[in-house]
C-alpha cells in the first residue's frame, strides 16, 4: 500500500468514525485489471478495499448529483474533480457545507488503453510509482515510463492541484503549461475546412450511441437528456451519420463554460472516439471572450448563465463577436 | 453564379420588425425558398434548432432579433447572443462555414432592412455553393423513433 493510499484511508476513516460525513466517495480495488472502480464507503471496516493510484480514471464529481443535497459527502478530489465540484456548486447541485473534499495533487491519470497496447491484456498485477508503471504480465514484467502513459487530457492539464479542498494530502505540484491545451485547439483550427470536417466525421460517425461519455461526465446530470426526449423528438436517435453528428455537437456544446477538461468522457468511450478537441475549443473561447475558466471558484456563473449590457461592445454590426 | 435558390431557415423574433409593412412582407410575401420560424424572442432559439435546420436541409440560417438594449424581454437576447454566437464559431470549427449563419439585429430605423439582408444572404449562399459538411437527416417524426 502506498503512503498516499494510507493517508487517504486514515482520513476517510476519521470522517466516517467521527460521523462527519455519511459517505466517502473514492476508489476500490478492481475486479478487472487496471480498472480501479468508484466506491461509496459508509462503514469504516469497508475501507480496507480503498485503493488509489494513477489508474483511477473516473471523475468522482460525477457522483455528487446522485445524492440529495443534505447528504454529507466526503470526496476524494484531484485538480479537475475539485473544479467539477465547484462548477456543480455554482449550479446549486450540492451545498459546500455538506461536502468534505479530500484533495490530492494529481500526477495524472494513466490511460489503460496505452498500457495494454504495450503489455497485452494478460496482466497479473501492477505498481504505480513516481516515474514508472511496473506491470507484471504472465510472461514478462514491464517497466513503462509513466509520463508517456498519461491520458492526453492529463498531459495537457493546467491545474493539477485541488483548489478548495478541506485537506490536502501531499505537496502541491507546479502548475501545468497553459499553452499545451490551447496549442491543440489551435492546430485543429489551422487545418483546412475539409480536413476539419473529415476529422469530425471520422470520429463522430464511429459512435454507437451508448452514452458512456454522458454517464461519465459530472456536468451531464440532466434528468432527461435532449437525445432521450421524444415528444417532440429533437434529434435523430440512431447511429445514422446525422444522429451521431448531432449528438457530438450538442453534447459538447452543453458543456460550454462548464467542462473542466478532465477527459473522463473520452476515457469512458468504448469506441475510443476523440471528443475533448470539441469541449477544449469551447473552453478556450470562454477564456478568450469572457476570461472565464470553469470551476476556478464555486461562485462565478459561467458565461451562458450570465450576461451584461457591455456585451454589445463585443458584437459587430453583423452580429459576430469582434 | 447559378439560378439555384438556396433554402434558408429564417428565425424571426416577432418583436424585431418595427415597421408593420416589413412584418407584413415577412408574414405574407416571403419567397418560397425561405422558411419562416417565428419565435417570441431570440432567447427562445436553442442552438439545437439551428442545427436541426441545417441538418434538415437549410443551406443557410438567418436569425433576426432586436438590438441588445431594445429586447422586449429586457435581457432575453443577451444570453441568446452569447450562445448563438459561440455556436456559430463552434460549427465553423468542425468545418461548417459560419458564413452560412447570419445574425441581423434590428433597430427602429431599420425599415426595409430585412428584405435587403435576406437578398444579400441569398446572394452570399449562391457564391458559397452547396453545403455538404454535415449529414442531412430525414424529417423528424413527432413522438416516435425512426431509423
Ligand atoms: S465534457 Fe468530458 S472533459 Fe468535459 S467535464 Fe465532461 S467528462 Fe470532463
Ligand atoms: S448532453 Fe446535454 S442534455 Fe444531455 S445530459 Fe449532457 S448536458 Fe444534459
Ligand atoms: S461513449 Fe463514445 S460511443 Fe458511446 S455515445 Fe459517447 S462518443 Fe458515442
Amino acid at each position: 500500500m502506498s503512503e498516499l493510499e494510507q493517508k487517504i484511508r486514515s482520513e476517510a476513516e476519521r470522517l466516517l468514525k467521527e460521523g462527519l460525513v455519511d459517505v466517502v466517495i473514492a476508489f476500490r480495488k478492481e475486479d478487472a485489471p487496471l480498472r480501479p472502480q468508484p466506491a461509496f464507503f459508509t462503514h469504516p471496516e469497508d475501507l480496507e478495499n480503498l485503493t488509489y493510484n494513477g489508474l483511477c480514471a473516473n471523475n468522482l464529481a460525477n457522483y455528487l448529483t446522485r445524492y440529495p443535497r443534505e447528504t454529507r459527502i466526503g470526496m476524494l478530489v484531484r485538480g479537475c474533480e475539485n473544479r467539477s465540484v465547484n462548477a456543480l456548486i455554482v449550479e446549486k447541485q450540492h451545498s459546500r457545507e455538506n461536502l468534505y473534499l479530500i484533495g490530492i495533487p494529481c500526477t495524472g491519470i494513466i490511460d489503460w488503453r496505452k498500457v495494454i497496447a504495450l503489455t497485452g491484456e494478460d496482466i497479473l498485477g501492477y505498481e504505480d510509482t513516481d516515474s514508472t508503471l511496473i506491470v507484471r504480465a504472465r510472461h514478462q514484467t514491464f517497466r513503462l515510463p509513466r509520463q508517456e502513459l498519461l491520458h492526453p487530457s492529463c498531459q495537457r492539464c493546467v491545474h493539477p492541484n485541488p483548489l478548495s479542498a478541506d485537506i490536502l494530502l501531499g505537496e502541491a505540484l507546479p502548475e501545468g503549461d497553459p499553452t499545451l491545451i490551447r496549442a491543440r485547439v489551435e492546430s485543429f483550427e489551422a487545418l483546412s475546412r475539409e480536413e476539419r470536417t473529415a476529422f469530425f466525421r471520422q470520429e463522430a460517425e464511429r459512435c454507437i450511441r451508448c452514452y458512456a461519455c454522458r454517464e461519465a461526465c459530472p456536468m451531464c446530470y440532466c434528468e432527461e437528456c435532449f437525445v432521450d426526449h421524444n415528444t417532440p423528438r429533437w434529434t435523430e436517435s440512431g447511429t445514422t451519420p446525422a444522429g451521431t453528428h448531432a449528438w457530438h455537437i450538442i453534447r459538447a456544446f452543453h458543456q460550454t463554460g462548464r467542462c473542466t477538461s478532465c477527459g473522463a468522457c473520452e476515457r469512458a468511450c468504448p469506441m475510443d472516439i476523440q471528443m475533448t478537441y470539441l469541449t477544449d475549443k469551447l473552453g478556450k473561447d470562454m477564456w478568450d471572450y469572457y476570461q472565464f475558466a470553469a470551476g476556478m471558484d464555486d461562485k462565478t456563473q459561467p458565461p451562458f448563465a450570465a450576461f451584461t449590457m457591455d456585451d454589445k461592445k463585443h458584437f459587430q454590426a453583423g452580429g459576430k463577436l469582434s | 453564379m447559378t439560378d439555384h435558390k438556396p433554402k434558408i431557415a429564417f428565425f424571426q423574433c416577432h418583436w424585431c420588425l418595427y415597421a408593420p409593412e416589413d412584418q407584413e412582407w415577412v408574414d405574407r410575401r416571403l419567397p418560397d425558398n425561405i422558411r419562416l420560424i417565428k419565435v417570441p424572442c431570440t432567447g427562445r432559439i436553442d442552438p439545437l434548432f439551428v442545427l436541426n435546420a441545417v441538418q434538415g436541409g437549410a443551406e443557410g440560417v438567418v436569425i433576426s432579433g432586436c438590438l441588445p438594449e431594445k429586447c422586449h424581454y429586457k435581457e432575453g437576447n443577451l444570453a441568446a447572443r452569447r450562445q448563438l454566437q459561440e455556436f456559430s464559431s463552434f460549427m465553423d470549427y468542425i468545418g461548417y462555414d459560419e458564413a452560412r449563419l447570419r445574425f441581423v439585429w434590428l433597430d427602429l430605423q431599420d425599415r426595409g432592412r430585412i428584405q435587403r439582408e435576406l437578398a444579400d444572404f441569398e446572394n452570399q449562399l449562391q457564391q458559397l455553393g452547396s453545403a455538404e459538411a454535415l449529414a442531412a437527416r430525414q424529417p423528424l417524426e413527432e413522438g416516435g423513433a425512426h431509423e
